[in-house]
């Protein structure tokens, strides 16, 4: 094998742009994240003016993840829930699209890269503790102690649920990066099998590819969306009601 | 790994949080709006349907009931009254039947009274009448013979003799 597996992540700059110090040069990532938006602005929009009582296949496909979305809210968060709509709603749509946009042969994968998985993970659990110490002041803190525990169980149950917390973000970003590293290099795999091998067995990897992309495009892609989505909700609703859910385990 | 590589951190960052600070922005000014309005409104008529859907049914319902009831008061009515043209008609057939039997002996009396008074009238007329035959052939046989006394009191017995056989 020439190329390594890991060659599909690697990433070079186009046209190199420094502001005022910043590295903000365009790369492949980069159109992938604009390619993004544009397709999901164009559903969306496309959607969202149409306004057909008897929607069509474009309003259809919206409407679906529309109200997938909103069910994902009021089960885990309820009706107040539904403020968080447009922030959830554009992550899980913004997560959703890389996923499958990536895995078109040729385009790059923006939720591989560890850095994009981990600002969105930073930034939803920096939001929860703002939301849950804005909403309830230093009773928030009570979030490390589960309901019901008993006074001498504290000084063990804290340490412990300090760490469960630190370990959302983390787990959050690791999570949707490794899984689309993962099915990615598998797929890199299977096709410099492909390219390797003689013609006679070569259809074997080539079978397997398709079999992993299926599975990728049908059932991880939308998945890992979807987890990274409805922890985001639990985290924000655990931060709104404070107990009023059960903690979630990672 | 590639992806560990810090030097594409700040772009990746940068264009990361401006993508979706814009996807936000165009999605919550112009999109989700008007979906989820749609939403709504199709939920909101869904729900309507089925309301009007389930009160349809119970009008029904009670319709139904209420012609039930209807029917089932008409059958009951229409077996009282046949069962009062029944009795209405035992009863005319009864009174008929005694009045024709009434009638009938009332015949009956009647012509056994007529031929009672016939047969009465018949012995009279035959009594009479043998009386006179036997008084004229007494008078020619007996004519010069006997006085006329005589002649009453044989005329007399042959009749009486006459009478009692016949009664027999």
């Amino acid at each position: 094998m020439e190329e390594s597996p890991l060659h599909p992540f690697e990433l070079h700059n186009y046209v190199p742009i420094n502001l005022g110090g910043l590295d903000i040069s365009i790369n492949k990532a980069v159109i992938m994240m604009w390619v993004v938006v544009a397709v999901v602005t164009f559903l969306m929009i496309k959607a969202g003016s149409a306004r057909q009582l008897v929607p069509g296949k474009v309003q259809s496909l919206a409407e679906i993840l529309v109200d997938f979305i909103r069910n994902m809210i009021l089960d885990t968060m309820g009706k107040d829930g539904m403020k968080f709509f447009p922030l959830i709603a554009t992550l899980f749509l913004f997560i959703l699209f890389c996923n499958w946009l990536g895995l078109i042969p040729g385009t790059y994968t923006v939720t591989s890269q560890i850095i994009v998985t981990g600002v969105f993970a930073g930034a939803i659990y920096v939001l929860s503790l703002a939301l849950g110490f804005a909403l309830h002041g230093m009773k928030f803190l009570g979030i490390l102690v589960p309901p019901g525990t008993p006074g001498w169980m504290l000084p063990l149950m804290v340490p412990i649920e300090i760490i469960s917390q630190l370990a959302r973000p983390v787990s959050l970003a690791v999570r949707l990066f490794a899984n689309m590293t993962a099915g990615h290099t598998i797929l890199a795999v299977l096709f410099g099998m492909v390219v390797s091998l003689p013609f006679y067995v070569s259809w074997l990897p080539f079978a397997g590819t398709l079999f992993v992309n299926t599975l990728e495009v049908c059932l991880i892609a939308p998945i890992q969306a979807y987890i990274f989505t409805i922890l985001t909700c639990v985290y924000l609703g655990d931060a709104v009601t404070l107990h009023g859910h059960s903690e979630h385990a990672h | 790994m590639p992806q560990f590589e810090s030097q594409f951190f700040s772009t990746l960052i940068f264009w990361e949080v401006v993508s979706f600070a814009i996807l936000f922005f165009v999605l919550y000014k112009f999109a989700f709006p008007g979906i989820l309005s749609i939403l709504e409104e199709r939920e909101k008529k869904i729900k309507d349907s089925l309301d009007q859907a389930e009160r349809h049914r119970s009008e029904a319902e009670r319709r139904l009931k209420e012609y039930e009831a209807k029917l089932s008061m008409a059958a009951k009515e229409a077996e009282g009254i046949l069962a009062a043209a029944k009795e209405r008609a035992q009863r005319l057939f009864d009174e008929n039947e005694q009045r024709l039997s009434a009638e009938a002996e009332r015949i009956k009396g009647e012509a056994t009274r007529e031929i009672e008074h016939e047969r009465r009238k018949a012995v009279q007329d035959i009594r009479n009448q043998t009386t006179e035959l036997a008084l004229m052939v007494a008078e020619k046989v007996v004519q010069r013979s006997l006085t006329e006394a005589d002649q009453r009191k044989f005329a007399d017995d042959a009749l009486e003799a006459l009478s009692k056989s016949y009664q027999r």
